[in-house]
């Protein structure tokens, strides 16, 4: 695998919607990339198209125009089904809202991307691993309404590593946590990212978790109004 | 990039998926076990049967091999039986025939099937068994005879008492339970007598001329003579008699057989797609809760195909879980089947248990329970992974999914015609069967459609006052996932099925009672012999209630050897009138009947002193027979001659009318002649003419159509219950089909009693909403299955059949209320525990 390219770039992308008779563009031109092993944090007022960005990024919808270029590979013209391959190999989700599936336990929730992958057999250790590493090896059998909150989202954590993604995108990941389940979640996430050398794109509208990044693009009206550098 | 996913991952997933809701697949298993039962018994039943019909095939012949005419040996047959018998083949006579009998108890002359039998040879094989026990030598004398059980039940006497037959009065010596060659007779319906030969001869009942069957069984010796040149050698002689032998299965039994395996098939088939609808419904309801979850799945990295694989993994558990019950429970229906079948059809002892037809149900059953789900099942490709992130999704590519829908329903209707034509071993049968039960469906979803939209809009009609039960319970009927149009078609496609079938039942046999015209005869006589010919003439058109004057035939068994001196083997080798060469029965008039119409030639003027003869049209072109031809018959044991001076044309259904040959009554005046008539009485009178004339004249047999129609009645009736029967499976599919629609809710029906009754209703109030809405439920169901039955019947009765259409209001009410009350039995059944919930549990979420 060749180094030379970011992780992540996307170049004058525009997305509108229509509903009705008239057309609400959410992304008005928008164009970055992402260096290997940086955490950047994505910030914006409700509205200024956060989501919608990190939906793009992760394939789950297609632009009204521009590129998104993840890996070195224009995604943008993927197929649905040659995408969700995609995803499985390079990207880990963190959820707001968690999505755990709720018929199975913690671990097979966890084992759930290497059984679409085709090798959940040989990833059970590796589950496991990662689930004692978010401090639940007594909870793989639990289901997730059997979980708190916090519980849930370390799982969803332990999920979204376990395949070895080069990158991870997180969606509010403490927005449903209390301040001291949220500090734990995100300590975990960032301890992860860092041991497991993956590349974290944050979206957040909470200012204290925004600067634990390595950096901040801040989005308004479809636009971003600043990229910087944190300390 | 190609991910391997191999089953087994998607069995894994698709296992942990199901065990959280084992309730749900249960039921729907359920309804298709229906449907799997329904085929399996019928067929396993039927296949059992047919491996019997071989297996026991002398048994069922008593003997091992049989022929059947409807007339005496002729002089031919009885040198081929004496021949036979001299190489060591054992034969023996049977003559079967109808008549009238009476006893002290009832005066009424009952119709009843007479057996004359050799009780020193007869049976070959199989058993007679009496009740009291013992031989049937032992039983049949010159005196005595034996009865079918219906019999005594009928005539109202017991073993030992006398009955009246023809000329002699007999003992009724016992009671026949197990006749092994009943199915193989000439007659099967209706009570019976058997007794001896010299019995038969003193009731004066067979005379030459009369219609009567005669069987001749034989069995081979050993060695000697083998099965094939027997048959051989007796089909050179008896032609156009009906020959079989043990080692095939009886022709006709077998077609008949066939006929009722493909048919009884095709309904269960009714059932069985009612189930998969049930799965299609369930699977669906259970992919829209799962909707996020999907979602996420391809958010991490799922292909659809994986997903749909997932989803086909449980579909094909589920139906193979409900085939395979199904297939317990098509054991039970086969060995219950028989108790819905007449009782002259024997039941085979030891009723296999047929693997082969286990398989194929299972296979029906996967098959159609994976093509109704196939539609849902594709759906999947339609959701969007994003709706994890946003529900505004923008709607999938409307025209790329109609193109979808267009392709999976192509593929159902073929597959079903495929299917069908299977069963019912013809393509034409199974197109028709399957055009019809598509149609059917679209309909009742139709009418389901538009009475759900008139629902939704009921209670805003309502006066808010009126009852909030009833305003809570229509709102019930749309819920999400209640799928109250699927429950209404399942439902209603059973209930639409069993009426068509009890109102075809019911009109075609009154309508057939109604549709004899009124100056047709009624009342039908045979056996009437010269002594009585005069006396019985006189007396019936002077019996009150007899209208018009009556019309006796003369019949008299003749054979025709010869036309213009040309013996008729070689007239058979040059022309194809084969059946000539049996004996026929010929006929003289002194007067042209004025239904016969001369198409050539003129009819004799009084009574001729030459033999003249007219023949009808038709025969005279098969045989090549002109105006002045000279015939030749054999009659008894003398020569006739005729010259031919007329062709004639006849109204088909006129007694008399289907004698190929008429001659003038010179021609036959001294040979053994039968006579028999028809006449017309009013209909309330029959009973007692039939009763005065069996007192005056015993041997005269007098049939009246009402008799007829009884039998027809009783034939109608035995078939249409074992058609109810496996229709009825299709009524208790559609219920399953409920009562697991009502399980999918639950949880949410849980919730919202906890409401309400958080908020201040009783238990009555709540039970008072469920009510109502499994009531609407089964009232519409009931009412649409009414409906289509309705526009069914009338359709086949007035279009095919040809039978005026009766509109009868009470099987249509009957049918509404018992899917109404089935409906809130399957319906509480379904939700009963959730009542007992204390709210705050539920409210917690224990």
């Amino acid at each position: 695998m060749s180094i030379d390219h970011p992780i992540l770039e996307v170049r004058g992308l525009l997305k509108s919607i229509h509903s009705g008779t008239h057309q609400v563009d959410i992304l008005r031109g928008i164009s970055f990339a992402v260096e290997r092993g940086q955490f950047v944090a994505i910030m914006g007022p409700s509205g200024s198209g956060k989501s919608t960005l990190l939906g793009l990024l992760a394939g789950l919808d297609t632009p009204s125009a521009g590129k998104v270029i993840l890996d070195g590979q224009e995604i943008q013209d993927l197929a649905e089904d040659d995408m969700a391959v995609l995803r499985g190999r390079k990207i880990g989700f963190v959820f707001q809202s968690y999505q755990l599936v709720p018929t199975l336990t913690a671990e097979e929730n966890v084992l759930l991307p290497l059984d679409l992958a085709g090798d959940g057999f040989a990833g059970a250790g590796r589950a496991r691993r990662l689930l004692e590493r978010v401090g639940l090896a007594d909870r793989f059998d639990h289901y997730p309404v059997q979980l708190s909150g916090g519980e849930q989202q370390r799982v969803a954590l332990a999920r979204a590593f376990v395949g070895r993604p080069p990158l991870i995108l997180a969606d509010e990941p403490t927005g449903n946590l209390d301040s001291a389940n949220g500090k734990h979640v995100l300590d975990i996430l960032v301890e992860l990212n860092r041991s497991e050398g993956t590349t974290l794109v944050l979206v957040t509208h909470n200012q204290e978790l925004a600067a634990r990044a390595d950096r901040l693009v801040t989005l308004h009206d479809g636009r971003i109004a600043s990229d910087e550098l944190l300390g | 990039m190609i991910v391997p996913f191999p089953w087994k991952t998607a069995f894994r997933l698709a296992w942990r998926d199901a065990r959280a809701s084992p309730g749900k697949f249960f039921f729907i298993a359920l309804a298709v076990a229906m449907g799997v039962g329904a085929l399996a018994g019928v067929r396993g039943f039927c296949g059992a049967f047919r491996t019997m019909l071989l297996r026991d095939a002398r048994t069922l012949m008593a003997a091992d091999l049989a022929v059947r005419e409807f007339h005496m040996a002729t002089e031919e047959e009885e040198a081929i039986l004496s021949s036979l018998n001299e190489r060591g083949v054992d034969s023996t006579w049977v003559t079967e025939t109808v008549s009238a009998m009476s006893s002290e108890a009832s005066g009424r002359p009952l119709l009843v099937v007479v057996k004359a039998v050799d009780p020193g040879k007869y049976p070959f094989y199989g058993k007679i068994e009496l009740d009291p026990p013992g031989p049937l030598s032992g039983a049949l004398t010159e005196d005595t005879v034996t009865a079918s059980p219906d019999l005594l039940f009928r005539l109202g006497i017991e073993i030992g008492d006398e009955v009246r037959l023809g000329d002699g009065t007999f003992r009724v010596a016992a009671v026949v339970r197990v006749e092994p060659d009943r199915m193989t007779g000439s007659f099967n319906v209706g009570p019976r007598v058997m007794l001896s030969r010299e019995a038969l001869d003193r009731s004066g009942l067979i005379r030459p001329g009369s219609r009567a069957s005669q069987r001749y069984l034989f069995k081979l010796p050993p060695e000697g003579i083998s099965i094939e040149k027997a048959r051989k050698e007796l089909r050179a002689v008896f032609e156009g008699a009906y020959i079989t032998d043990y080692r095939e299965t009886h022709p006709t039994i077998r077609r008949g057989l066939d006929r009722a395996t493909n048919f009884l098939s095709l309904v269960s088939l009714v059932a069985l797609i009612v189930g998969a609808l049930g799965v299609a419904m369930a699977m669906y309801s259970h992919l829209q809760q799962k909707l996020d979850t999907i979602a996420i799945f391809k958010c991490i990295g799922a292909r659809s195909s994986q997903v749909i694989r997932i989803f086909m993994v449980q579909t094909i558990a589920l139906g193979l879980a409900g085939s395979l019950a199904g297939v317990l429970f098509g054991w039970l229906i086969q060995i219950g089947f028989p108790s819905f079948l007449p009782d002259y059809i024997p039941v085979p002892t030891g009723l296999e248990w047929q693997p082969v037809v286990a398989v194929q149900a299972l296979a029906i059953g996967v098959l159609t329970t994976l093509l109704f789900t196939l539609p849902t099942l594709l759906g999947v490709r339609e959701i969007r992974p994003a709706v994890v992130f946003r529900r505004d999704m923008e709607p999938p590519d409307a025209r790329a999914k109609r193109g979808t829908v267009l392709r999976v329903g192509l593929l159902i209707v073929a597959v079903l015609i495929a299917v069908a034509a299977w069963l019912s071993e013809s393509l034409e049968v199974g197109a028709w069967f399957a055009g019809a039960l598509l149609v059917s469906l679209l309909a009742l979803n139709l009418v389901a459609r538009l009475l759900m939209r008139f629902l939704k809009a009921v209670p805003r009609l309502l006066p808010r006052k009126l009852s909030p039960s009833w305003r809570h319970g229509v709102a019930n009927l749309h819920r999400p996932g209640v799928h109250a149009n699927v429950v209404l078609v399942a439902l209603g496609i059973g209930v639409m099925f069993t009426l068509t079938v009890y109102i075809l039942q019911a009109s075609v046999v009154s309508q057939l009672a109604l549709s004899a015209p009124p100056d047709m005869p009624n009342l039908f006589m045979t056996n009437i012999t010269h002594t009585d010919r005069d006396g019985l003439e006189e007396w019936i058109t002077q019996y009150p209630g007899v209208e018009g004057d009556i019309d006796l035939v003369p019949s008299v068994a003749a054979r025709l050897v010869s036309i213009d001196g040309l013996p008729l083997e070689q007239v058979y080798d040059r022309r194809r009138g084969r059946t000539y060469r049996a004996t026929r029965n010929l006929t003289w008039r002194r007067k042209m009947p004025d239904f016969l119409e001369v198409v050539e030639g003129s009819w004799w003027e009084g009574t001729p002193e030459e033999f003249l003869v007219s023949a009808r049209e038709s025969t005279a072109k098969r045989l090549g027979i002109q105006v002045g031809s000279e015939l030749e018959w054999m009659v008894g044991s003398g020569p006739v001659r005729a010259k031919v001076v007329a062709l004639h044309r006849a109204e088909a259904i006129r007694p008399g009318s289907r004698f190929g040959f008429i001659l003038s009554p010179n021609a036959l005046r001294d040979v053994p002649t039968v006579f028999y008539g028809s006449a017309r009485v009013a209909p309330e009178q029959a009973p007692e003419l039939q009763q005065a004339a069996f007192e005056k004249f015993p041997s005269v047999t007098i049939i009246s159509i009402a008799d007829v129609l009884r039998i027809v009645q009783e034939i109608v009736d035995q078939i249409a219950l074992v058609i109810r029967f496996v229709s009825a499976f299709t009524v208790l599919a559609g219920v399953v089909i409920l009562a697991s629609s009502v399980i999918a809710t639950r949880l949410r029906r849980v919730r919202e009693t906890a409401i309400l009754k958080t908020l201040g209703a009783t238990r009555a109030r709540v039970t008072g909403i469920f009510s109502v809405e499994f009531l609407i439920l089964g009232l519409s169901a009931g009412l649409m299955g009414s409906l289509l039955a309705t526009a069914f019947t009338g359709l086949l009765l007035e279009e095919l059949l040809d039978v005026r259409f009766e509109f009868d209001p009470w099987p249509h009410l009957a049918a509404i209320t018992g899917t109404a009350v089935l409906a809130n039995l399957a319906g509480w059944m379904a939700s009963f525990q959730i009542l007992g919930r204390k709210p705050l549990a539920v409210m917690r979420g224990e």
